[in-house]
């Protein structure tokens, strides 16, 4: 709990002194808007030109893609840690300082950071889920709602615990690895759209190794009502737990790579 | 320089081919449901080359940027040399070098790739030929825009904002995000005039073949005339910069 309340006070800290230039924040969230906005951009004009892809009609795609903003993007805020700097720390040698205090390294690296910008990201992605919600005319339930909320929160993990394949693989090679993007960035990029629509190598690097499709597609599909698999409705509360899962193996291998690292610093 | 870290190289190399692929894989789906006037085979090979020059798109100049925070440009202003050609040179060689590197084992790669997913072949020999023209001419002229960002960071310092703002401009307009021959029609007809299209977009479409050879002069013009225009504008800019110039540091 201590940790925890340790966290929301760092963040706090954090997003305030970020707001202490105002009008530098302000330019480069409209940045971040109309950077988020370009991706809904070039969505509109795919359903403008196709009107649909396979199953999925217009509703369903916006859906999918704020679904995805959404849940990226507040990892990216309150996981900046490391989803941004620890490469940086980990070159430079400030992880060092780190390893002397008497708190956890992944709990410090988290809170060493916050990317408050982000928020015009999400507030695209909310655009795009209430117009994918009105369109594809779904009928909210609590069991729905209930079911939204545990697709973003176990999204947040599966997001998060990819990033740390990067911060792994650079205590080992110390140069930031562009490799690991593919999972992140790529995954993001390809899973915007439903999973299914690509062929079986690519299909089964997004269930199996980077699960976003069980985690987002498989729950998403049953609030849209289009189950993408024929499983049962109560798989789609099961299914996000793999997030979780992922992050807590990049959790154990994270601390089997700490016990190699050497400090690059002077 | 570029040759010395060959596994980033190759890291980077694998992630382009890595969305290249998802991207097209997108279309293919998109295009089972509803085939449209433009072949498939054009938007793979649209993606393709948009990927493999990619580099060409978004090399920023970190050092020049460090230079003008830190207030080291002051020496290079000391430097008996016209400091708009030497940045031009310089940008240039940069984005030669960065995406000639990359785009040759892209390239290669994209053309083993089956029918439907790779690069098709050019339209005709003339075509190649024009669009290896209208790529070098996209060169100069994308140095040419970038000068003019650069002279945009030395009045502002924070690079970030205007930046940011320039390079989401840059990827939409060029047809990295999505093809621009898969834009609205009447959109098109404006995007292709506009200086951005001139880099990447126009000698895709030599070499796909829809830019028709006949309309080839008329498609290089409007590069060329961008790319004077473009210098013009840089040089102005970059002149009245060097009168007014506040060096940070000291």
């Amino acid at each position: 709990m201590n940790t925890l309340r340790l966290y929301a006070r760092s963040m706090a800290i954090l997003i305030k002194s970020q707001l202490q230039y105002p009008l530098s924040f302000l330019m480069q969230t409209i940045a971040q808007l109309v950077m988020e906005g370009g991706e809904m951009m070039a969505l509109i004009l795919l359903i403008d030109r196709f009107d649909r892809l396979n199953q999925w009609g217009p509703g369903d795609l916006y859906f999918f893609f704020g679904l995805m903003s959404v849940s990226f993007y507040l990892t990216e805020i309150f996981g900046r840690g490391v989803t941004g700097n620890f490469p940086y720390m980990v070159r430079t040698g400030q992880l060092d300082t780190v390893l002397l205090r008497p708190r956890g390294v992944l709990t410090q690296v988290l809170c060493s950071a916050a990317d408050p910008r982000r928020i015009t990201c999400i507030a695209v992605g909310v655009v795009s889920l209430v117009i994918g919600s009105n369109l594809a005319k779904i009928t909210w339930t609590p069991v729905k709602i209930l079911l939204f909320a545990e697709t973003i929160f176990f999204s947040f993990w599966l997001i998060l615990g990819l990033f740390m394949i990067e911060a792994i693989l650079c205590i080992h090679s110390v140069k930031s690895v562009e490799l690991a993007n593919t999972l992140t960035y790529g995954g993001r990029s390809a899973c915007e759209y439903p999973s299914d629509i690509y062929p079986r190598p690519l299909r089964v690097l997004f269930t199996v190794i980077a699960p976003f499709a069980l985690v987002m597609h498989v729950p998403a599909s049953v609030i849209l009502d289009k189950p993408l698999f024929s499983w049962p409705k109560w798989a789609a509360f099961v299914t996000p737990l793999s997030g979780l899962i992922l992050f807590g193996v990049m959790y154990l291998l994270f601390r089997k790579a700490m016990r190699f690292y050497r400090s690059t610093g002077s | 320089m570029e040759t010395q870290y060959r596994g980033a190289v190759l890291g980077g190399l694998i992630c382009q081919v890595f969305f290249g692929i998802v991207l097209i894989a997108i279309y293919r789906a998109l295009y089972a449901g509803k085939p449209q006037e433009i072949p498939l085979s054009h938007v793979t090979t649209y993606v393709w080359l948009q990927q493999a020059f990619f580099r060409m798109l978004l090399a920023t100049d970190p050092e020049l940027q460090d230079k003008i925070r830190t207030g080291a440009i002051a020496y290079d202003l000391c430097r008996p040399l016209h400091l708009y050609s030497y940045y031009y040179a310089r940008i240039m060689a940069q984005k030669l070098t960065g995406s000639v590197l990359r785009a040759l084992p892209m390239l290669v790669f994209a053309a083993l790739l089956p029918e439907g997913w790779g690069l098709c072949l050019p339209a005709s020999v003339p075509a190649l030929l024009l669009s290896v023209l209208g790529l070098i001419l996209g060169l100069f002229c994308v140095s040419a825009l970038e000068n003019i960002t650069m002279a945009f960071t030395m009045r502002t310092l924070d690079p970030r904002g205007m930046q940011g703002m320039l390079n989401l401009l840059m990827m939409t307009l060029s047809g990295n995000i999505l093809p621009l021959t898969l834009f609205p029609d009447s959109w098109q007809r404006v995007i292709t005039l506009l200086p951005y299209a001139q880099l990447l977009d126009t000698p895709i479409r030599l070499y796909t073949g829809e830019h028709a050879v006949s309309r080839a002069p008329e498609a290089l013009l409007i590069q060329i005339s961008w790319t004077i225009l473009l210098i013009i504008i840089g040089c102005a800019f970059w002149r009245t910069n060097q009168r007014k110039l506040v060096i940070q540091g000291g």
